[in-house]
C-alpha cells in the first residue's frame, strides 16, 4: 500500500519498524508538551483550549499522547516477538503515526472544532491497537498474553471514557487518573518481560567476570499478580470515587505490593549495573508514588499531585526512557548504549520526579519546584532526542530491514555520528 | 554464634519480605474502612479513629499496664504448655503404646471448650492470675502435645539405622538427626499455641480479672465505647503479629532451613 502511495515513503528509514515513528513522536511530544506547560505555568502563555481546561490538556497529552505513543511503539514491536509471529509491515507504523498526529491536532484544536474529532481520532488510535493485537495476544493457547490484552483493553476504555465525558461536557479527569493506574499495570507487565533479560544478562556478565552468582533472576508471578491486583483495586476505587480513607488504604496496599515486588530484584551486585538499576528505580518510584497518594488521602495537608507525579513523571517517565534506550536501540540494530548520558538522564529524571513530588508538601515553594522538575524533564528528553532520534531516522548499521535485533555482533556503535 | 550471624545476614531480606504481609494488612484495613463507612462509628469506628484512640490510651499511660498484665499471663500459660506439652509429647511419641493411650486423652482435651475450662478455673483459682494462666495452659497444651508426638512418631528409622551404622556420636544423633525433624513439627505447633494463648487470655480476663486487656474490654463494652474496644483489640493483635513475625517466624525459618537443601 505504501509502495503504491510513494516508493520514497516506503523506503523511508523511519518506517523500517513500527516503533520508530512512534518513539520519535513520544520524544517530540515529551519535549513540546512540557515546554508548552512550563510556558503556561511560568509565563502565562495560553495553552490550546480543550474541554476541562489546561490541567486536563496537560494530563491528557502526557498520558494518552506521550504515554500511549510509547506503549503503541513498544507493543507493536514486542508482541510479535513475544508471540513468535511475523513483524508488522511498514504501513502499520505509518498508519498509527498518522492517526496519532490526527489525534493530537484534533485535541489541540478541540476548542475551535469541537470535541468530536478528538474523540474519534484518539479513540480510534487506542481501539485500533487492541483490534490489531488481540489475535496475536490471544491466538496461541500456549502463549496467551492476558496481561497485555487486559492493559491495552483498559487503556482503550479509558480513552473512550475520557472523550465520552468530554463530548458530554463533563469534567473528564477521573478517566485520566484511572489511566495512570492502567499505565502502571502495563509497566509491571512489560517490565516482567524486559527485566528477565536485562537482569539475567547482568548476572551472566558477572559470572563471565569470574564472580560466583548462585541463582538466576525470576520475575515470579505471585508477587507480580499481587501488585497488579492492588494497583487495579485502587484504580477502580478511585474511579468510583469511594471515600478518601478507603482509597488511601488501598493506595498504601499498592505501595506495599510494589515494594514486595522488589524482593525478586535483590540479586546482589548484578543489580548495580546501569540497566538493572534503571528498571529497579521504576518500581521504587511506583511504590513511593502510591505511598504518597495513600498518605495524601489519609492525612490532611499533602497534595495528591505529589504521588501522581511520582507515578507519571517518575515511574512512567523512567520506564519509557528505558524502553526507548533498550528496545529503541536493539531493534534498530545497535547494542545497548554504554555512554554516560543514559545514567545521567535517568538520575535527572528521578530527581525531577522527587522535586515535583516535594511540591506537594505543605509550605513548599510550588512554582520553583514545578519549574525545576519541568526543566529536568526537558533536559532528559532533549538528550533522548539528541541521542536516539538519529538512530530511528537512518538505516540500520547491520543491513537489517526490519525490527530484528542486531544481526552483526560487532554492532556496538554509539548510534551517533560524530 | 554462626546461627546468630546467619540470622543477622538474612534479616534485611526477611524484613523486606514483610512488604507482602503489609500489603495484605492494608487491604484488610481498606475492608475495615469500607464496613466502618457503611455502618458508622457507633458500630465500627474507622481504622484511623481506632489508631488515634490507641495512641491516646498509650499517652495517658493506660495501655502499657494492661498490655503487660495480659502479655505476662499469656506468655506464662504458653510457656507452661510448651514445656509440659513438648516433654510429654516427646515421651509419648517414643513408645507406640504410650502414643496409643494418649490419643483419646488428647481428643478429649481438644474437644473441651475453653470456656468450660475457664469456668472450672474460676472456681479453682478465683479472680487471680491463676485463672487466665491455667486456661491458656490447658487450651494450648494439646496442640503442643500433638505436635511433639507426631514429630517423634514420624522419625525416619532408616535414617536412625544409617546413623548407627556410621557410629554417629549420640550427641550428633540427637542434635543433627532427631532435633531438626522434631522441631519442624514442634515449631508450627508452638506458633499455633501462641495465637491460641493470646485469644484465650483475653477471654479469660474479660470474665475473671480486674486488670489486663480483657478487663479493659469489659469496661469499654459497658461504656458502649466502640473505639476503645477496637483500640484494645488492635493492640492485642498488633502484639501477636509482632511476636510471631519478628521473633518466632525468623527462628522457624532458621530451624527449617535444612528442608530447602536439595537432596
Amino acid at each position: 500500500m505504501l509502495k503504491t502511495l510513494s516508493p520514497r515513503l516506503a523506503n523511508w528509514s523511519l518506517l523500517l519498524c513500527s516503533f520508530r515513528p512512534l518513539f520519535l513522536a513520544t520524544v517530540l511530544l515529551a519535549v513540546v508538551g512540557v515546554a508548552l506547560w512550563l510556558g503556561f505555568l511560568g509565563f502565562g502563555i495560553p495553552l490550546p483550549g480543550v474541554p476541562g481546561g489546561p490541567l486536563v490538556w496537560h494530563a491528557h497529552e502526557m498520558l494518552l499522547g506521550f504515554g500511549l505513543a510509547a506503549v503503541a511503539g513498544f507493543v507493536l514491536t514486542a508482541v510479535p516477538e513475544f508471540t513468535s509471529t511475523a513483524a508488522f509491515g511498514r504501513q502499520v507504523g505509518f498508519g498509527f503515526l498518522l492517526l496519532w498526529l490526527a489525534a493530537r491536532l484534533s485535541f489541540w484544536l478541540s476548542g475551535v472544532i469541537g470535541p468530536w474529532p478528538a474523540a474519534l481520532f484518539n479513540s480510534a488510535f487506542a481501539i485500533a491497537l487492541v483490534v490489531l493485537l488481540t489475535p496475536r495476544l490471544l491466538g496461541d493457547p500456549l502463549r496467551r498474553q492476558y496481561g497485555f490484552f487486559g492493559g491495552l483493553g483498559a487503556l482503550a476504555l479509558v480513552t473512550v471514557g475520557f472523550h465520552v465525558d468530554a463530548v458530554a461536557g463533563q469534567y473528564p479527569m477521573r478517566w485520566l487518573y484511572a489511566g495512570i493506574g492502567v499505565m502502571m499495570v502495563l509497566i509491571v507487565v512489560a517490565m516482567s518481560r524486559i527485566s528477565m533479560r536485562i537482569l539475567n544478562d547482568a548476572i551472566q556478565a558477572r559470572r563471565d567476570a569470574g564472580h560466583e552468582v548462585d541463582e538466576d533472576y525470576r520475575a515470579r508471578p505471585p508477587r507480580r499478580n499481587l501488585a497488579i491486583f492492588c494497583v487495579s483495586l485502587f484504580t477502580l476505587a478511585e474511579w468510583l470515587a469511594l471515600p478518601a480513607p478507603l482509597n488511601g488504604w488501598l493506595a498504601l496496599a499498592a505501595a506495599a505490593a510494589m515494594f514486595n515486588l522488589l524482593n525478586d530484584w535483590h540479586i546482589g551486585r548484578a543489580l548495580l549495573e546501569r540497566w538493572s538499576l534503571m528498571l529497579y528505580s521504576v518500581y521504587w518510584l511506583m511504590a513511593l508514588g502510591y505511598g504518597a497518594l495513600g498518605v495524601s488521602l489519609l492525612a490532611d495537608g499533602f497534595a495528591s499531585s505529589a504521588g501522581r507525579h511520582l507515578l507519571t513523571l517518575g515511574a512512567m517517565g523512567v520506564s519509557i526512557l528505558a524502553v526507548l534506550c533498550i528496545a529503541g536501540r536493539t531493534h534498530s540494530g545497535y547494542a545497548l548504549d554504554q555512554r554516560r548520558w543514559v545514567p545521567i538522564a535517568t538520575c535527572l529524571l528521578v530527581l525531577a520526579a522527587l522535586l515535583r513530588a516535594s511540591a506537594g508538601l505543605p509550605g513548599a515553594p510550588v512554582p520553583l519546584l514545578n519549574m525545576l522538575a519541568g526543566l529536568g524533564w526537558l533536559t532528559v528528553f532533549g538528550l533522548a532526542l539528541r541521542y536516539m532520534a538519529p538512530i530511528w531516522l537512518r538505516p540500520r548499521p547491520d543491513g537489517g530491514t526490519g525490527c530484528e535485533e542486531p544481526m552483526d555482533e560487532r554492532s556496538t556503535g554509539s548510534g551517533c555520528r560524530t | 554464634m554462626s546461627l546468630l550471624r546467619s540470622w543477622l545476614t538474612s534479616l534485611p531480606s526477611y524484613l523486606w519480605s514483610g512488604w507482602g504481609a503489609l500489603a495484605s494488612l492494608f487491604l484488610l484495613l481498606a475492608a475495615w474502612e469500607a464496613v466502618a463507612s457503611h455502618y458508622g462509628a457507633l458500630v465500627l469506628p474507622a481504622p484511623l479513629e481506632t489508631f488515634s484512640r490507641l495512641l491516646q490510651l498509650i499517652d495517658e499511660g493506660a495501655a502499657w499496664p494492661e498490655l503487660l498484665a495480659t502479655s505476662r499471663r499469656a506468655l506464662l500459660g504458653f510457656a507452661l504448655s510448651v514445656a509440659v506439652g513438648s516433654v510429654l509429647g516427646l515421651a509419648a511419641g517414643v513408645s507406640m503404646t504410650a502414643s496409643m493411650m494418649a490419643r483419646p486423652l488428647v481428643t478429649v482435651l481438644m474437644g473441651m471448650p475453653p470456656i468450660a475450662w475457664l469456668v472450672l478455673a474460676m472456681l479453682w483459682f478465683g479472680a487471680s492470675d491463676g485463672t487466665p494462666v491455667f486456661t491458656v495452659f490447658i487450651a494450648s497444651f494439646p496442640l503442643v502435645f500433638v505436635g511433639a508426638l507426631q514429630g517423634t512418631r514420624t522419625l525416619d528409622n532408616q535414617l536412625k539405622d544409617m546413623a548407627l551404622a556410621f557410629r554417629l556420636p549420640r550427641r550428633m544423633l540427637l542434635l543433627d538427626v532427631y532435633l531438626p525433624h522434631v522441631v519442624s513439627y514442634l515449631f508450627p505447633a508452638w506458633i499455633t499455641a501462641l495465637a491460641m494463648a493470646w485469644k484465650i487470655v483475653v477471654m479469660a480476663e474479660l470474665l475473671a480479672t480486674q486488670d489486663g486487656v480483657g478487663a479493659a474490654l469489659a469496661v469499654s463494652r459497658s461504656h458502649l465505647d466502640t473505639s476503645a474496644t477496637m483500640a484494645w483489640i488492635t493492640a492485642v493483635v498488633g502484639l501477636l503479629l509482632a511476636v510471631e513475625y519478628l521473633l518466632l517466624e525468623p527462628i522457624k525459618r532458621e530451624v527449617e532451613r535444612w528442608r530447602e537443601v536439595p537432596s
